[in-house]
């Protein structure tokens, strides 16, 4: 039986103790709920390795490094946020417990500090975006911010070779269903054109003889995702017939 | 991928890769950066008819459009018989960096040259190393001749250097050999030499030189990137710096983006103006504050400059 440390605690306990005059309260009667992991499936561990963003997920001996380097987990505070244990999920091949994870994978920032430290050679930056794509492609991890905001930057910059940032703002903002006041838009919009840093619309930069390679790499970006949904459905499918 | 000592005379003069930033928003960037070299007597040539590198969105989603995007201008560089290509974006330097790396791989090469090609685009031979302007400034004119070129020292200021993420990080990707000209990921010096070069006193232990700014997940994340953002300039006041260095577009757009959200979260007295190396360099070396584009920056260090008698 494998050690899912979290879920085995039953933190919500804690003890108000008091002996003789001196406060001892904490967790001392904390005790371990009973679980049994069955049906341990290595599939999404072989997915994500099969992917090429994943491959290096097996080298990985959880010493937790990438953890405690972590932005998102140590500067910003968000401890759920742990890679080594996000690897570890995955590598068990215990889905229920990473879907859990599934929006909070996305919110790595790409530092890559994980991969620059990584004693193993692991991508650990790449390795958790595959595990996050792997749970978003099987579908029931809802879409989250940043990922939606993968796809706008890059269907934007398929366009026309070049990023047009202003349309790409006002794309991933209309997603959002946020919007920018006008009037502050408007400020911010004259100030960056006027110095001539504003490049959109009809002013976009493109790229001299993008059109055909421009058509190209989207099709190759539908084949990928169709690719990649299917045999990742395919792992899903026979994970959720053995569960 | 490690820099390369030159091969060829074409090498004197690397390929300059602009990518979006540098040609938009980070326009001051540019200029200033073409002020630094002209003076060091240093030359980039230009890559014409560049794409944008993908920078670290694309990846997510297909790894094959994520490496022929770098991989289409390092071919560009190459049909300039070109060994060497520099970027000033870290983001840039990352994502071909990652684009050479996996091009070695005789299959993946094989494979993104034909998409390539299929695209109507040269295609790629893999001989070509990657490095930020940061490091090719370094290594070229070095701390000596950017003293000496020195007209108008930053005496008195004292500068925090932000590096960021992603400059020469993952080393697995860049290289680390300080004499080839790679800065040292975990604790990097270049840009400290460089300041200190210029007159300045730099924070030499800034602890948020190499932190994350959230940049990338400016829109999608705000609540980092503002943390982050407002992390580093607090560091910098804590050090004592009346204004930070940064070497990449979207950590300087992003923490200046961020400016009035920081004001109300964490106080007006943590923002301090930000500006470019090169805009700093550059007045070092006698340009006026207008000139090096300091007005452009939203956190204006040209009104902190002129304040402290620089023209």
């Amino acid at each position: 039986m494998p050690i899912v440390e979290k879920s085995l605690v039953d933190v919500d306990r804690k003890e108000k103790l008091e002996l003789e005059g001196i406060d001892v309260s904490g967790d001392w009667n904390t005790f371990l709920r009973s679980r049994v992991q069955v049906d341990l499936d290595v599939r999404i561990h072989d997915w994500v390795k099969g992917q090429p963003q994943g491959e290096t997920i097996s080298r990985c001996w959880q010493c937790g490094t990438c953890t405690a380097g972590c932005c998102m987990h140590t500067d910003y505070g968000l401890t759920e946020f742990n890679p080594r244990y996000f690897i570890y999920l995955a590598q068990l091949g215990y889905e229920e417990e990473l879907r859990k994870y599934a929006t909070t994978i996305w919110r790595c920032v790409s530092c890559n500090k994980c991969v620059e430290r990584c004693p193993k050679g692991v991508k650990v930056e790449e390795v958790i975006h595959t595990i996050g794509s792997y749970l978003e492609l099987t579908g029931g991890a809802p879409e989250s911010p940043a990922d939606r905001f993968d796809r706008a930057y890059t269907a934007n910059l398929l366009e026309r070779g070049i990023l047009d940032e202003a349309a790409l703002f006002r794309a991933y903002e209309r997603l959002e269903g946020r919007s920018m006041p006008a009037r502050e838009m408007l400020r911010m919009g004259l100030t960056l054109l006027k110095s001539g840093r504003l490049h959109t619309g009809p002013l976009a930069h493109r790229t001299r003889g993008w059109r055909k390679l421009g058509r190209v790499l989207r099709e190759t970006l539908a084949e990928d995702e169709r690719r990649r949904r299917a045999s990742a459905s395919s792992v899903a499918r026979s994970q959720g017939g053995r569960r | 991928m490690s820099a390369s000592a030159p091969r060829g005379p074409a090498d004197t003069v690397p390929a300059y890769y602009p990518g979006c930033s540098l040609d938009g928003l980070g326009k001051a960037y540019e200029v200033s950066a073409q002020q630094v070299l002209g003076r060091l007597g240093l030359a980039l040539d230009r890559i014409v008819d560049y794409n944008c590198c993908g920078a670290t969105e694309v990846k997510n989603l297909s790894q094959d459009v994520s490496v022929a995007l770098p991989a289409r201008n390092l071919a560009l560089a190459r049909s300039m018989d070109r060994h060497q290509v520099v970027a000033a974006c870290n983001g840039c330097v990352y994502s071909l960096a990652r684009a050479n790396d996996a091009m070695r791989e005789p299959a993946t090469r094989g494979r993104i040259n034909a998409t390539l090609e299929r695209g109507g685009t040269p295609t790629y031979d893999g001989e070509a190393s990657v490095q930020h302007v940061l490091e090719f400034i370094y290594a070229r004119a070095g701390p000596e001749r950017v003293r000496s070129a020195v007209r108008r020292p930053l005496a008195g200021l004292t500068v925090a250097p932000y590096y960021g993420c992603l400059y020469t990080r993952p080393k697995s990707l860049t290289g680390v050999q300080k004499t080839l000209g790679t800065d040292d990921p975990e604790h990097p010096q270049f840009l400290d030499e460089l300041l200190e070069a210029c007159g300045a006193k730099v924070v030499t232990d800034f602890s948020a030189k190499t932190i994350c700014c959230g940049g990338g997940h400016a829109l999608s994340d705000l609540d980092v990137s503002v943390a982050f953002s407002a992390s580093i300039l607090n560091e910098a006041r804590r050090a004592g710096a009346d204004l930070v260095a940064t070497i990449c577009p979207l950590g300087q757009i992003n923490i200046e983006n961020q400016l009035d959200r920081i004001r109300a979260s964490y106080g007006a007295e943590v923002v301090r103006p930000v500006a470019y190396f090169t805009q700093l360099m550059s007045v070092a070396f006698g340009a006026r504050v207008r000139e090096a584009r300091l007005q452009d920056n939203f956190s204006r260090p040209d009104l902190f400059l002129r304040s402290r008698g620089f023209p």
